[in-house]
């Protein structure tokens, strides 16, 4: 028999588990968690460096 | 002295109107007076400071000058280890967090002639948008008493607002400088992830974290942000990127610039008085030349529901021996919200890093490809009283803290600049705030919004009455 304070953290674990798995379908095996540091510098142009 | 901003004491100690011990003292007869009803510092290291400030007098009187910092009085998160001061991160422990190195923008601040009066109070943990503590007391908002300060960079906000200090640091997780900057009515910058290093800082979440200014005006967090910037080799995830001198390009024009106001998820449930003060801020850019239109965002909801999975791992990872050996020190919803992270899956988690490096791919592709800059709220309401956030029970507590930081997370898993400027006030006086986003690595932008905001208008000139 599970606690309110476990039902509570089941629930919200498994509202977390239920976003990730619907954006998640379609990843490609491809992408990885670096592809973020490459989004951000790959943005910004390159007359914004100074040295 | 609540006058004081960074350019004008710089101009007036260079002037030798003032000294760096007489401004440091100001500071600290200041905190000595009216900190006991605020509660922004845990730590006031009033000898150190006074030490500092007499050393960089030596040198001014000696013909060296380290530039705009030297002998400026400015304060830190207790979260940022600083040699010599305890760093509780607003636990019950007075020294939680040690780290091999000092904190590096701290130390880099000291470097530039910065004055450290001491450390500040913050939510525990970092974990909380309100700024209250039950270790530390609650940081009550210097604009109205019992109401909340913001968090969890809430010492560091309320500290400038008070005028204790010309500037601060702070750390944003989920928005934990922009909240209370806007809750407190002054300007506090979350750069790009990335931009400045996080070293000798307490984390909370590596892959969430961000170290940034929080000041009186928009000129002053650049000139702060020009200094903490750049690589380090203490963080492996500080970019190699250069830094750019982000105070002479504040002056830029902003006309032809695309600021882009969402019509989708930003605006709804706002108060109303809230609303109207950001969409009239955007206006002014608009009077200036920028070309406001509105915008379709990505759906927020998804990246703060992928940042709450990295973010709640991260920090259950990182803090396991508080959450499991010493449960019974930590604040009961900081209790419940760390508990959480403990039982996402390694899948979940991996899932969720993956998606992000796509949602943030998308986020910029699409968005940036129309605007050059996103003009949203930080905060849903004013401020609200400290006693009505924590009424209830833990599960509503909670509750309220996803609420209050929804505008400003999603920006944190997209590790996008973004800037909380003062907009106006309230209908019974409390601040309001616009929050600037820009591209990544692009705060020269950002800022220069915030700026040109800054000298249309005159919100940032107002103190609050103490």
């Amino acid at each position: 028999m599970m606690t309110e304070k476990e039902d509570r953290v089941s629930a919200d674990v498994a509202g977390l588990a239920a976003a990730v798995e619907r954006v998640a379908a379609d990843l490609a095996i491809a992408e990885e968690p670096a592809g973020f540091a490459q989004a951000l510098e790959g943005e910004a142009s390159p007359d914004q460096r100074r040295d | 002295m609540t006058d004081w901003t960074i350019q004008s004491l710089a101009r007036e100690i260079t002037a030798r109107k003032i000294s760096p011990v007489e401004a440091t003292q100001a500071c600290l007869e200041r905190i000595a007076r009216l900190d006991g009803r605020l509660h922004a510092f845990i730590t006031v290291d009033a000898d150190g400071a006074l030490a500092a400030a007499r050393a960089l007098e030596t040198e001014l009187a000696a013909g060296r000058s380290r530039g705009p910092l030297h002998g400026v009085p400015l304060a830190y998160k207790d979260l940022c280890h600083v040699p010599g001061l305890p760093t509780s991160c607003g636990t019950k422990t007075r020294e939680y967090f040690t780290s091999p190195v000092e904190c590096t923008a701290a130390a880099r601040l000291r470097d530039a002639g910065a004055v450290t009066l001491g450390k500040l109070n913050m939510t525990e943990l970092a974990m909380g948008p309100f700024g209250d503590n039950a270790h530390h007391g609650d940081v009550h908002n210097p604009w109205r008493p019992g109401h909340c300060s913001g968090g969890s960079s809430s010492g560091s906000a309320a500290a400038v607002a008070a005028g204790f200090a010309l500037a601060t640091l702070g750390s944003d997780t989920g928005g934990s400088i922009r909240l209370p900057a806007a809750c407190c009515g002054v300007v506090g910058l979350k750069p790009t992830y990335g931009r400045v290093s996080r070293a000798g800082a307490m984390p909370l979440s590596w892959s969430m974290d961000h170290l940034g200014p929080l000041a009186r005006t928009v000129s002053d967090a650049a000139l702060i942000l020009e200094v903490v910037a750049g690589h380090d080799p203490h963080d492996a995830t500080s970019s190699r990127r250069g830094v750019p001198y982000y105070q002479r390009l504040l002056d830029g024009p902003i006309a032809g610039l695309r600021v882009g106001v969402p019509e989708n998820y930003y605006f709804d449930e706002i108060d109303p008085e809230m609303a109207a003060a950001v969409r009239a801020a955007a206006d002014v850019l608009g009077g200036l030349g920028a070309l406001v239109a509105p915008v379709r965002v990505p759906d927020p909801r998804t990246l703060s529901d992928i940042g709450n999975v990295i973010g709640r791992s991260e920090s259950a990872a990182l803090h396991t021996r508080l959450a499991r050996e010493r449960p019974h020190e930590l604040q009961p919803a900081m209790r419940a919200r760390l508990e959480i992270g403990f039982h996402i899956s390694a899948h979940d988690y991996l899932q969720a890093l993956r998606l992000r490096s796509r949602l943030a791919r998308e986020f910029i592709a699409e968005v940036f490809a129309e605007v050059d800059a996103l003009v949203v709220p930080v905060i849903p309401e004013p401020a609200p009283a400290l006693e009505a956030v924590k009424a209830g029970s833990v599960d509503e507590f909670v509750a309220r803290m996803g609420r209050f930081s929804r505008l400003t997370r999603p920006f944190n898993t997209l590790g996008l600049p973004a800037l909380a400027v003062p907009c106006g006030f309230s209908s019974d006086g409390r601040p309001l705030a616009l929050q600037i986003v820009g591209r990544a690595f692009d705060e020269a932008t950002t800022l220069r919004l915030g700026h040109a905001y800054q000298r249309a208008t005159t919100w940032h000139l107002e103190g609050p009455r103490l």
